[in-house]
């Protein structure tokens, strides 16, 4: 038979409480049989944001994207359009764009980790007039200290290169989430 | 006139492929503008800030 040996942190003084379901039903939790941290809301960061304008950008040149509104932030992780996530582990990492501009032949966008291109996603080359959305997504582990994640995007045209913008929150926005701890 | 654009007019004969490929600029959404953040052009030079200027 099983045995349950609960083990105080040697240098916390905090109390552990196991509660009970607030209805007269029977509730069975089961530990996975192997070693790992139980992964609850409390650290399992996710977030959102999105462009709230359009960006000029200049042709050719990856620009980081400027994420004004936040539509949630879990964890106070996401700042200055910056992801840093304080728990260590594995992230699902999304990220639009939508590239507009005069002749547009070139748009792709790039999730930058510290500093540097780590993942380029869709590339779109051709040449148009309008709008074209392209995403890039992956799973990124990230450290939980120092590490952080920025979206860029690259939008290449004879004039006019842009960020669009278009008054639904959808065609600019970068989220993520923890799918993995350490 | 953008970096991009005085790049262009320095070297014409620079194609898109090479902006995406062995030149690489940039801009961090900081103030600072656009830079340069990798040139690895196998035959022109790296233009100097007189240049850009």
């Amino acid at each position: 038979m099983a045995s349950l040996i609960p083990s105080a942190n040697a240098s916390g003084t905090g109390s552990m409480t196991l509660a009970g379901p607030s209805t007269n039903s029977n509730q069975t939790v089961n530990i996975p049989d192997v070693t790992g941290t139980m992964m609850v809301s409390g650290n399992m960061p996710a977030f959102s944001a999105y462009a709230s304008s359009s960006q000029s950008v200049s042709s050719a040149t990856p620009t980081k994207v400027t994420l004004g509104t936040e539509i949630f932030d879990t964890n106070n992780n996401f700042a200055s359009s910056t992801f840093t996530p304080t728990v260590a582990g594995y992230y699902q990492i999304n990220g639009l764009i939508r590239g507009t501009g005069t002749t547009v032949t070139v748009v792709y966008v790039a999730i930058f980790k510290n500093g540097s291109a780590y993942r380029r996603g869709t590339q779109i080359a051709t040449t148009l007039v309008g709008s074209t959305q392209v995403s890039v997504t992956d799973i990124i582990y990230m450290n939980g200290s120092t590490d952080y994640l920025e979206l860029y995007g690259f939008v290449s045209a004879t004039s006019g290169s842009t960020f669009e913008f278009n008054d639904a929150a959808s065609t600019s926005v970068f989220s993520g989430c923890l799918v993995r701890a350490a | 006139m953008t970096l991009y654009d005085k790049i262009k007019t320095l070297y014409p004969e620079l194609t898109e492929r090479d902006f995406m490929t062995v030149i690489t600029l940039q801009n961090d959404s900081d103030g600072k503008g656009d830079y340069i953040a990798k040139w690895e052009h196998p035959t022109l030079p790296k233009p100097t800030q007189e240049q850009l200027a």
